[in-house]
């Protein structure tokens, strides 16, 4: 096994990434303190701390929502939250005397260090972000993602609220709570600080495994089961990351500007930070910063327009005709503007999902890579049997399946046709997880599977494909295939797991590994389908119509391409297809289904021969 | 009366269509057979817009309807009974059929209803029942008289035998059958082949997205390479 | 326990507007997908029309009719300016469309009107109370509740017995089969906004009512309930749009009464704890139409 593909790779998940953050942080720091230098004003020193401290939240924000595709507008209300509890711990008594004379639990006597403030405040929203993603995973499940973020929305108005009425604690809308003087955050080496770790976190999260698989998740959601990724767990796992970031950045916000308002941690901040995400890239967190610095640039074009008329950089312009325009509050409505006019034509932002590190490691980090060796056939084959027996599926009053079953062994490949309508795609379903039975029961060895969710299954063994085509679109071919060995590595230590590049190379796919699986054409995104089950190291592939849009002669170069792929793995395959020519030139045995039943097995010969399933493909004759 | 020429479609995971044609005439009943993922659905998806062909073109009555959203293909005379039926199940017998009748005038449409009440006498049994409570072969009825409501030139239907029991599928053919002997054209894809080739006028054999056979019920009956025909390489 | 029964009207009168918005919500949802976040809107630009109304001499006779013209405008305008361009984009598009066009428009009143509080005249007999027995019932409470119940019949008729109606449950049933039966897809679509305006309309002559103001974000509030009830009834469900409703005001109503004293102000934080005991129980909602998983 070569030594070029271990995973973890330190250079490209660990090297490349920091490298990354320290240009990203040179472009942040350096393009402002230019600016600042350029204007010699105070107002420039003020705009790029502001900018430097929406970078750090919009980096936490990006965690969440760039990693998971789920629309969160609850984080600025995470934001309320750790701003609250820094502010309530780390504020002098003298000065909560004067907002918040009887806070509860004895909370006006009580200051702690700043750094200690910070902590609680992490401490305090990551607890409410965890309670908050179990809730968002119960519900995102059953309705989808639009239920999540209704919630996470519920969310921000609900902190906005409670910070409102709560005012023996929050001092409420009128004053809020405040610093003393002199006591808010002087100088800006701890902001730049955060903002360094907030870069690095996010790069090396988003190398990480987490954060590999829950961008597979995020591609599709069905597909990320199917090859073991619990996208529940994940999602978390971005959330609590992400919420950490966040809390940290909206202390500082908190401190610097030496106050806090209900309405700082609002809808208008939301905005902001959600339009800095989306115009940059939400799928990656150069796009993140990228974001950051243009609205940064906007905000101030047109603050400066809207205030001081027409002199920018000394370019003055007639200011009559076009004084209805700017005005003071313009920067809202650019914002909305900016919004809709990128979901419209761009929803991808500027830069998609480019990322520099990434970019960098593929022109210099890699190096030249020849392609793989072919991978041999596996000389023992782990012994696996599969059975399932008297599945019966009914939807509504329609019986999809009735007593249906088969039975595999590992090393053979079973092929299952039928008509139609006939319940194979339903019998598949339900051995991989997707459609609970209503009796029946299926099993390997003595491991019994039914009542066993999707991503179990594909870990216990049962890796399958889908008649439409499931693959991480986003990703490259690569990624499509590492994703999947990710989780073999983990949950199939016992198997031979192999090396994602020689299961690319195997597949024909190497000259397009670096290619989106979303750009390939339809026989590659087959075959890419069948190494990213490989990688998972299975005991079983099943696949759903692997030739379904082929022409004749691809469809029998699969059959030796299936076989090949699954003997390197040793894996048994149970195959549905309509081609009777791949079907009958790959199988060892044949089911044939019609009407939800068994009707016939045999050997392939047997099976042709057989005049049920010969009336079965071409249908009986009237019975007048 | 219908012309596909030279159609191409490609559509994600559904077989290709690759330079398929066929025609329909007038009074005619023409069926479509051929394996599974041959493209059939492929084919009369790009006939009734729900899918636009890469290249070719599809003329009825003398009408380029290439590219042409489905609503105004039924409006030209073509309606689909799709592929699963896909009836309103939430609506009730009598709602679904008004819908299908929704480009008819109001005073017609009464007596369309009446005329599908007496064609179809177990759907006027069911009159006022949500269309989700229908067994398969009910379903499919509601979604042939559905389709009629629109008084349609051509009648298409996707696999009208689709899941249904052998007892079914009689009482589809001869639907058809009485269909055709009100005059009606009908164009029908069905795995069903031997069927449907007893009960066409003409047929066309797909495999592969490519029109490999036709002629008439009879002579394609009569070919003993039939089965190997579906599959041969 | 009269106290009990006055409260019961009280959320009612409160629920009738929520289940009103959360119709209005629900509607644009079956056939769309899209939640619309810039439903609350629906009110705002009526609400200034209303002020302007009201400096010009108008009352409320003739308020009525603009406000009810205006939502049902207002909504056809933003569906043709924004939303018509992204039909068919993923969940995630739709949704920060339809918040950046809340976004804009609340801008366009801070920035050209003003963001003080536009105050609106309240009806002379808004604080009336009739006397039911020992109860004492608000005249608005009972308006309320009687103008829902009439537009929820009416609505009921229109999407049962008319041609439109049939078509915007078939499109929301199944869009691809209705066109296939000759519905027409902007049409449906359009008559889908502008029954959402009209629904938003009416829960906006009340809401102003009540309010007797209107201020440029003043749209987030019914936005807010109108959502979160279509959601606690189960996203896709319109009669659960109108339970959600008509339980959202109800909680309201009731933990306000049963909270004791100091932290009654907090009831809004109380209701989302109950909203989210809900998921936790009924992750689907409370009349959860079941969503089949397409493999």
């Amino acid at each position: 096994m070569s030594l070029r593909s271990l995973f973890p790779k330190p250079t490209r998940d660990i090297a490349f990434p920091l490298a990354g953050s320290v240009l990203l942080f040179g472009f942040l720091v350096g393009g402002g303190l230019l600016y600042q230098v350029i204007l010699g004003s105070g107002t420039a020193e003020r705009l790029v701390t502001t900018m430097l401290i929406d970078a750090i939240i919009v980096i936490g924000i990006q965690i969440y929502i760039g990693n998971t595709g789920i629309l969160s507008f609850g984080h600025v209300g995470f934001g309320a939250i750790a701003g609250y509890v820094f502010a309530v711990s780390a504020i002098a008594p003298e000065d909560k005397i004067k907002r918040i004379p009887k806070a509860p639990f004895g909370l006006t006597d009580v200051q702690v260090s700043p750094g200690v403030a910070i902590l609680l405040a992490v401490a305090f929203t990551v607890v409410a972000a965890m309670i908050l993603g179990v809730g968002l995973a119960r519900s995102g499940a059953e309705s989808g993602a639009v239920a999540a973020t209704v919630i996470t929305l519920a969310l921000l108005f609900v902190t906005h609220e409670v910070a409102k009425s709560w005012s023996e604690l929050t001092g409420g809308n009128r004053g809020g709570l405040s610093f003393g003087i002199g006591e808010s955050l002087d100088g800006r080496v701890l902001i730049f600080v955060v903002l360094f770790l907030a870069l690095v976190v996010a790069r090396l999260y988003g190398q990480s495994r987490s954060g590999r698989l829950a961008v597979a998740a995020r591609e599709d959601n069905l597909a990320a089961r199917a090859v073991g990724i619990n996208p529940l767990v994940q999602q978390m796992v971005a959330l609590v990351i992400s919420v950490v970031v966040v809390s940290v950045g909206s202390a500082l916000r908190v401190w610097e500007i030496g106050s806090i308002l209900p309405d700082r941690f609002f809808f208008d901040y939301t905005m902001l930070t959600l339009v800095m995400l989306i115009v940059g890239g939400r799928n990656s967190v150069t796009g993140a910063v990228l974001g950051v610095v243009v609205m940064t640039a906007s905000r101030e074009l047109t603050r400066r327009l809207g205030q001081e008329g027409f002199e920018v950089f000394g370019i003055g312009l007639d200011e009559e005709p076009l004084d209805w325009i700017f005005r003071e509050n313009l920067n809202n409505v650019v914002l909305g503007l900016s919004m809709v006019a990128f979901m419209i034509w761009r929803p991808g932002g500027i830069l998609g999902d480019w990322e520099l590190d990434e970019w960098l490691y593929r022109t210099f980090g890699r190096g030249n890579e020849e392609e793989p060796e072919r991978l041999p056939e596996l000389d023992v084959i782990p012994d696996a049997q599969f059975t399932a027996s008297g599945i019966g599926v009914a939807f509504g009053g329609f019986q999809a399946l009735h007593n249906a079953g088969l039975s595999a062994a590992s090393g053979e490949v079973v092929g299952i046709i039928g008509p139609n309508g006939a319940g194979k795609t339903t019998f598949v379903n339900v051995i991989t997880g997707m459609v609970q039975p209503d009796s029946g029961s299926f099993a390997i060895d003595d491991l019994d599977l039914s009542a066993t969710p999707a991503h179990a299954l594909a870990r216990a063994g049962l890796v399958r494909t889908f008649q439409n085509l499931r693959l991480f679109g986003a990703l490259t071919v690569r990624e499509n295939v590492e994703t999947a060995a990710l989780v073999a590595r983990e949950h199939r230590a016992d198997r031979v797991v192999r090396d994602p590049d020689a299961l690319i190379a195997e597949a024909g796919l190497w000259e397009l590994r670096d290619r989106r699986a979303s750009e390939l054409d339809y026989g590659n995104s087959r075959r890419l389908e069948l190494a990213r089950a490989a990688a998972m190291a299975p005991s079983f592939m099943l696949l759903d119509e692997p030739t379904s849009g082929m022409s004749n002669s691809e469809s029998l170069t699969m059959i030796e391409q299936v076989r090949h792929m699954a003997a390197t793995v040793g894996a048994g395959v149970i195959v549905i297809d309509h081609d009777l020519g791949f079907i009958t030139g790959i199988s060892d045995r044949i089911y044939v289904f019609d009407q939800g039943q068994v009707i016939a097995e045999g050997t392939p010969t047997e099976v042709q021969a057989d005049p049920r399933v010969q009336a079965a493909y071409l249908g009986s004759a009237a019975v007048t | 009366m219908l012309e596909v020429t030279g159609v191409t479609t490609k559509y994600g995971a559904i077989s290709a269509l690759r330079d398929a044609g066929l025609s329909v005439g007038a009074g005619e009943v023409v069926g479509l057979i051929g394996p599974n993922g041959a493209g059939k659905t492929t084919l009369l998806g790009s006939i009734a817009g729900l899918l636009r062909p890469d290249t070719g073109t599809v003329t009825f009555d003398g009408n380029d309807i290439t590219n042409v959203a489905p609503e105004k293909i039924l409006r030209a005379g073509l309606a689909l009974v799709p592929e699963h039926r896909r009836i309103f199940t939430d609506m009730t017998v009598e709602e679904n059929l008004k819908i299908g009748g929704v480009t008819v005038k109001a005073s017609e449409r009464a007596a369309l209803l009446e005329e599908m009440a007496d064609l179809f006498p177990v759907l006027k049994k069911k009159w006022d029942v949500p269309a989700g409570y229908m067994s398969g072969g009910e379903a499919q009825q509601l979604a042939i008289a559905r389709a009629l409501m629109s008084k349609p030139k051509l009648l298409m239907m996707d696999e009208p035998s689709l899941g249904l029991a052998p007892i079914l599928v009689d009482l589809v053919f001869d639907l058809i059958e009485q269909l055709r002997d009100q005059g009606r054209t009908i164009l029908v894809v069905e795995q069903n082949a031997t069927r449907m080739l007893q009960a066409a006028d003409r047929a066309y054999v797909l495999r592969s997205g490519e029109v490999v056979a036709s002629g008439t019920g009879a002579e394609l009956l009569a070919r003993t390479d039939l089965f190997d025909t579906f599959v041969a390489g | 326990m009269t106290q009990l029964l006055q409260n019961i009207i009280d959320g009612l009168g409160r629920g009738s507007i929520y289940a009103l918005l959360a119709l209005g919500v629900a509607v644009v949802f079956g056939i769309m997908h899209l939640l619309n976040f810039a439903h609350g809107e629906l009110i705002t630009i009526p609400g200034y029309l209303t002020y302007w109304a009201f400096n010009h001499g108008w009352n409320w006779w003739t308020v009525v009719p603009l406000i009810l013209v205006s939502a049902v405008g207002s909504s056809l305008l933003i569906e043709r300016i924004a939303f018509s361009r992204v039909r068919g984009a993923k969940d995630f598009t739709m949704l920060l469309t339809s918040f950046g066009v809340h976004f804009i428009v609340s801008a366009l009143f801070l920035l050209y009107v003003s963001a003080s509080v536009k105050s609106i005249q309240r009806p002379g007999w808004a604080a009336d109370t009739v006397a039911l027995g020992s109860l004492r019932i608000e005249i608005f409470d009972l308006l309320v509740i009687g103008v829902t119940i009439v537009t929820l019949l009416a609505t009921t008729w229109l999407l049962q017995r008319t041609m439109f109606g049939l078509s915007l449950r078939a499109a929301a049933s199944d869009f691809e089969a209705a066109r296939l039966m000759g519905v027409n897809s902007d049409s449906v679509i359009r008559g889908a906004f502008a029954l959402s305006g009209f629904l938003a309309g009416i829960a906006g002559i009340f809401w102003l009512m009540r309010a007797g103001s209107v201020t440029p974000t003043a749209g987030i509030d019914p936005m807010l309930k109108g959502v979160l009830a279509a959601l606690i009834g189960g996203l896709g469900s319109l009669r659960g749009a109108v339970v959600g409703g008509l339980v959202l005001g109800l909680a309201e109503v009731l933990l306000r009464a049963w909270l004791p004293e100091g932290i009654q102000n907090l009831t809004t934080g109380f209701v989302f704890v109950l909203i989210a005991l809900l998921f936790i129980f009924k992750p689907g909602g409370l009349l959860a139409v079941p969503q089949v998983e397409r493999v």
